[in-house]
This record gives C-alpha cells, sequence and structure tokens, in this order.
C-alpha cells in the first residue's frame, strides 16, 4: 500500500454542505442591502411579463450564499483570493438552495475548490472558486 | 442601419472610459443588514466584509440604460470577484468602474447582448482592495 500524498487526501475533501431555503421576503431584504431593484426579484407579474416563471433569485445572492459555504469551511486558516461564479440557470424562492463544494487542487499553501448549488429538482450547476492561503 | 446595431456601436464606444468614480464608507449598519440579507450570522461580519459585498457598497453607474434598447430583460451571467486586503468597517471605498468589453452573440433562440464591466476598489490608502469583473446580459 503506496503513501497517499496530502495533495491526493485533499482532492478528496469535501466541504460541508450548507443548505439555504430562500424566500420572496429575503429577496426583497437582498434588493434593500444590495440596492438592486430590478422588479424580477420581488414583483411577479413584472418577471412574468419577461418570460421568468415568477420572482428569482438575485445572482448575486447565490453567490453570497456560496460565499459563505466557502467562509464557514475556511474559518481563521486563511483568506479568500479570487471568487469566479457563472450563473447557469435560474432559482426561485421556496425552494431549497443546496451548496456543495469540494477542493479539486492543492498547491503549497493555495487551494483552488469548485462550488456549486444545486436545487431540488435540477442538475448541480457549478461555479467555481479558487483561493489561496 | 438597425437599431439593434446601433446600440451595440454605441456601447462599444464606451469601452475603456472609466465612469465617475463612487464612493462610500463601510458601515456597520449596512453590514449587518447585508449579512441578515444573505442569512449569514458569522460573527465575523460584524467588523469585516463577506465575499461579494462590495457589489452593495459602491454600485458603479455605466450608464447603460441605453442597452435597454435591446432585448426585453437584463440578466447576470457571472461574477469574478479578486481580493487583495481585507476591507473592514470604517474603509472609505472609492470604486471606478468601465466597460470591458461589448458583444453580441446569435444562437438557435435569438441574440444576445453581452456587456462585460469591471471595477476596481480602493480604500483610504490608495490601495487598491479588490476588483470585480461582472458579464451583464440583454436579452
Amino acid at each position: 500500500m503506496g503513501r497517499r500524498s496530502g495533495d491526493e487526501r485533499n482532492c478528496r475533501q469535501d466541504l460541508p454542505e450548507l443548505v439555504k431555503h430562500p424566500t420572496t421576503r429575503q429577496l426583497v431584504q437582498y434588493a434593500g442591502a444590495q440596492g438592486d431593484f430590478y422588479e424580477i426579484h420581488y414583483d411577479q407579474g413584472y418577471a412574468q411579463s419577461v418570460a421568468l416563471p415568477g420572482v428569482i433569485l438575485h445572482g448575486l445572492l447565490k453567490a453570497a450564499f456560496l460565499g459563505q459555504l466557502v467562509t464557514d469551511w475556511l474559518g481563521d486558516r486563511g483568506d479568500l483570493k479570487s471568487f469566479e461564479v457563472s450563473y447557469r440557470g435560474i432559482d426561485v424562492p421556496g425552494r431549497p438552495y443546496r451548496c456543495r463544494g469540494r477542493v479539486t487542487k492543492v498547491d503549497g499553501d493555495q487551494v483552488e475548490l469548485e462550488v456549486w448549488g444545486e436545487d431540488p429538482t435540477a442538475s448541480a450547476r457549478r461555479l467555481g472558486m479558487r483561493l489561496w492561503r | 442601419m438597425s437599431t439593434t446595431t446601433s446600440v451595440v456601436e454605441r456601447l462599444r464606444a464606451r469601452i475603456g472610459v472609466a465612469a465617475p468614480p463612487t464612493e462610500a464608507t463601510v458601515e456597520a449598519g449596512h453590514l449587518k443588514r447585508f449579512a441578515e440579507a444573505i442569512g449569514d450570522d458569522n460573527p465575523r461580519w460584524k467588523t469585516e466584509v463577506p465575499p461579494t459585498f462590495l457589489v452593495a457598497l459602491a454600485p458603479v453607474s455605466l450608464h447603460l440604460a441605453e442597452a435597454e434598447e435591446y432585448g426585453k430583460g437584463w440578466l447576470n451571467g457571472g461574477n469574478r470577484f479578486e481580493y487583495f486586503e481585507a476591507v473592514k468597517v470604517g474603509d472609505r471605498v472609492t470604486a471606478t468602474g468601465k466597460v470591458a468589453d461589448v458583444y453580441e452573440k446569435t444562437g438557435g433562440s435569438g441574440s444576445l447582448l453581452f456587456i462585460i464591466f469591471e471595477t476596481d476598489y480602493v480604500n483610504q490608502h490608495g490601495r487598491t482592495v479588490a476588483r470585480l469583473r461582472g458579464t451583464a446580459i440583454r436579452r
């Protein structure tokens, strides 16, 4: 049995899952806190008029959820250096938003993660994130 | 010349032109409301800003209203944050944004307009604390 290197061990590491429960109320709260008052996030009639199923989550709210997944996991062990997300689908309030992630690369004191959000009906939507300690 | 072509051309003329800088101080109350809104009760966010906070701090006005002549709605395509230094309560941050690229893509379901913007955030000591790149899409 060969010894497994630290890199290989870390590459198998999953981040503890974080499940968020966004509501329309939270979207209004977030709209106020960010200052993004685009109506697709709180006005059902407007959202439907632009061919959406109803109000949808702010992409940056989903990014904040994934940021929390990472900062909860990271604690005071290091600093986030770079964080990249792509919004590959729409998500609606009233459904759990499951944040998941794993370590994909360890190089010295630099760590790269892959994180993504899932809803109960959709396939995984991957978002990327890199961080270095 | 069609309307959509001229919108794209007018927006392309803005590439690289910096918008007027906007300045804001990181306030404890705003930070608290933001942390509550994202549902993150990490005590660290009482004094330091969480990863996506800067978009809420100093919204950059890129005067892209005329892009609304194109399509019928905005979508956020993605964001990339780079962090160089922690931002804390009391810091005064200046955000300067610019349009980095504008292009149109035509696919099976119609045309989309992509506007790539970049924002630099500089603190009261003159140090760049973060950089944001974003993709706004008109569909």
